[in-house]
């Protein structure tokens, strides 16, 4: 059993240099009205395939399908789900990127599931495990304006039970391990019981898919070692924009994994394969070869494609390394 | 602070930056990159778009006149191309289907030639009202690139600010009254507004033009009051976007410096009403009075069609005149 490489979701859109850009000259046509709705969507699987083989070809061991259809993490489901329109633009975290941000208006509702067929149509055009992506409640709160509830935490809840019915129907499709994305967690030390109970309901009937908070952009110090008392089976932390991260590793408890990201996923310097390794080796000795996946930092989407993949390439050639010793 | 040398009460008018390229530019900047056309065949037409929009904006008339930046790329991309230290990189998404060639840090950032300077001097040269000189802020040229030169980011933002101030001068030299050094990305960490007003603080102390910074898309309600500390004499911000939320901060914290208003939203199709840009200017007043009023869009308008565009600007004309006349 090696070290395991993964990603954390989101993969450039854009082709290399030189390539044609079928997606976004799509979207345009589209936007024109030149273009319809089977046209984007075979401009969207298309891409899809194209990223799922980028990934393997890197040698990456659980890829995702590079969430090549989503603007953001939230206003796909924001629009799929009841209770949400979609309003203007604001930056995401510390990105020069931005989404629209979703607004509550009524009763947030389950009507079907949003992401079960996209999830299926990666898996089949995959050879190794595609990992599904969710946002987690909490940041999705935090993404979101509530006009509706006039609480966070009913808000909060609300949203944790349609993600649960949303990551069931993952599971029943075949998904192994559903991520939930919670990168505003590590902003809001004071939502940590919020969190748990909210996970509480998002993991309740998931008994068959691993389930995974990813936290990114940042340190979970203000955390601490209470992010490890929400009721899932790993988390992803991000080394490199929370180098500090290190620090809560010896506390993560023996039954959880964990998805380390090292490999800097909004610069373009590339790191050195064998300092990435030594890296490696380092976590693994801290919590074990076979609760360890090795990732980017977060999404690869800040990157240029090429550089995304020069980076892959490093982030697998520095895990064979480690095995090799 | 430098007080701007306008005539009239106040709530002068003016756009934020960029303005609409028209298809025959875009068309060209295609043709130019396949090498169709070269490079002097390109600028003749950009110098027909740009002198198209300032006689626009001379009909309304526009107090205080943009060049409407027909000839950059975008307002980071622009200056990487020009200054030795910056490289163009490869495209990535800013949002939904819109992507940007995100530049690197390779090198010691300098500048080794005036880059905006000529520019401005044209657009002067077509129009009696101040043209603004235009730079992109050093702190958001360092946060919208890659770094893979610099040990720090604040290295990398000093070195930008040196290199921005030297273009400021030169503008000033040239005989700019305004001029605007936008920082954007001010609002995207609070840990890091100490670093963006010393930065700002090496561009504009040697200045005596009215200076102004635009900010958006952030973290207004944490970054405020705390944005009052950065060292320009004008805060451009957007409001229509926010439907005027600032407005309440302002009540708790009294907004001490010359505001740019941002009064419709360049993210929509839709030309704003009159009688709602009108509204807007309204309730600003009641916080800020009008002798230290500028209105503007929210934000530049190049992601809006031309015609789009000027039924904006036309509207807060048309709105400042019917406030005015209440004054």
């Amino acid at each position: 059993m090696g070290i395991r490489t993964t990603v954390v979701g989101s993969y450039p859109k854009p082709p290399e240099e030189g390539g044609q850009f079928v997606l976004r000259k799509t979207i345009h046509a589209l936007d024109r009205g030149e273009a319809d709705a089977d046209d984007l969507r075979r401009a969207q699987d298309e891409l899809v395939r194209e990223v799922i083989a980028e990934q393997e070809a890197a040698g990456i061991d659980v890829v995702t399908d590079g969430q090549v259809r989503w603007d953001d993490i939230v206003t796909p489901f924001a629009r799929r789900m009841a209770g949400f329109e979609i309003g203007g633009l604001l930056r995401f975290f510390d990105n020069n990127v931005y989404y629209r941000r979703p607004i509550c208006t009524g009763p947030v509702e389950w009507r079907g599931p949003m992401s079960v067929d996209d999830w299926k149509a990666a898996s089949e055009a995959a050879s190794v495990p595609v990992k599904a992506v969710l946002p987690g409640p909490v940041t999705f709160a935090h993404l979101s304006i509530d006009e509706h509830y006039g609480d966070h935490e009913t808000f909060t809840l609300a949203l944790a039970e349609v993600l649960a019915q949303e990551a069931f129907e993952l599971q029943a499709a075949g998904c192994a391990t559903v991520q939930f994305d919670e990168p505003a967690l590590l902003g809001a030390p004071e939502d940590l019981d919020l969190a748990k109970r909210a996970y509480g309901i998002l993991t309740r009937d998931l008994e068959g898919a691993a389930s995974i908070v990813a936290t990114y952009f940042g340190s979970a110090k203000r955390l601490g070692r209470g992010l490890f008392d929400l009721p899932v089976d790993g988390f992803g932390l991000d080394l490199v924009a929370g180098a500090e991260n290190e620090e809560l590793l010896p506390e993560l408890p023996s039954t959880m994994r964990l998805q380390a990201g090292i490999v800097d996923a909004r610069n373009t310097k590339l790191e050195d394969t064998d300092e990435l390794a030594r890296r490696i080796a380092s976590l693994a000795a801290t919590v074990g070869e076979e609760r360890l996946s090795v990732s980017p930092s977060c999404g690869l989407e800040f990157l240029p494609r090429e550089k995304a993949r020069a980076k892959l390439g490093r982030l697998v050639e520095a895990a064979r390394k480690v095995e090799g010793r | 602070m430098s007080v701007p040398e306008l005539q009239g009460p106040g709530l002068w008018t003016t756009s934020v930056g960029s303005l609409p390229k028209p298809d025959y530019i875009l068309e060209a900047r295609k043709r130019r990159a396949r090498g169709e056309i070269d490079g002097d065949e390109l600028r003749a037409l950009e110098r027909k778009a740009t002198r198209e929009w300032i006689e626009f904006q001379n009909s309304l008339p526009t107090d205080v006149v943009v060049d409407g930046e027909i000839y950059r790329g975008d307002m980071v991309a622009f200056f990487a191309e020009e200054l030795p230290g910056l490289e163009i990189g490869g495209l990535v998404r800013s949002y939904g289907n819109r992507y940007y060639r995100k530049p690197i840090a390779v090198g010691p950032v300098g500048r080794d030639h005036a880059v905006t300077v000529e520019w401005w001097e044209y657009a002067q040269s077509l129009t009696d009202r101040p043209v603004k000189g235009m730079l992109t802020g050093p702190y958001t040229i360092c946060d919208w690139s890659f770094n893979e030169h610099y040990a720090t980011r604040r290295d990398l933002v000093l070195d930008l600010a040196k290199v921005i101030r030297d273009e400021a001068l030169d503008l000033e030299r040239a005989g700019a009254k305004f001029i605007q050094i936008d920082e954007p990305a001010a609002s995207t960490r609070m840990d890091e507004l100490d670093l963006v007003i010393e930065a700002m603080q090496i561009v504009t102390e040697p200045l005596s033009a009215h200076t102004i910074t635009h900010i958006c898309y952030g973290d207004f309600h944490n970054a405020y009051p705390k944005m009052l500390e950065i060292p320009v004499d004008q805060i451009d911000l957007e409001f229509a976007n926010s439907d005027y939320s600032l407005l309440e901060a302002f009540a708790e914290h009294p907004f001490t410096k010359y505001i740019g208003l941002g009064v419709v939203d360049v993210h929509h199709h839709a030309v704003e009403p009159v009688e709602e840009i009108a509204a807007g200017i309204r309730r600003t007043l009641e916080h800020i009075p009008p002798e230290r009023v500028f209105v503007d869009p929210d934000c530049g308008l190049k992601t809006r069609k031309v015609d789009e565009a000027k039924g904006k600007l036309a509207n807060i004309r048309a709105a400042v005149d019917l406030v005015k006349a209440e004054l």
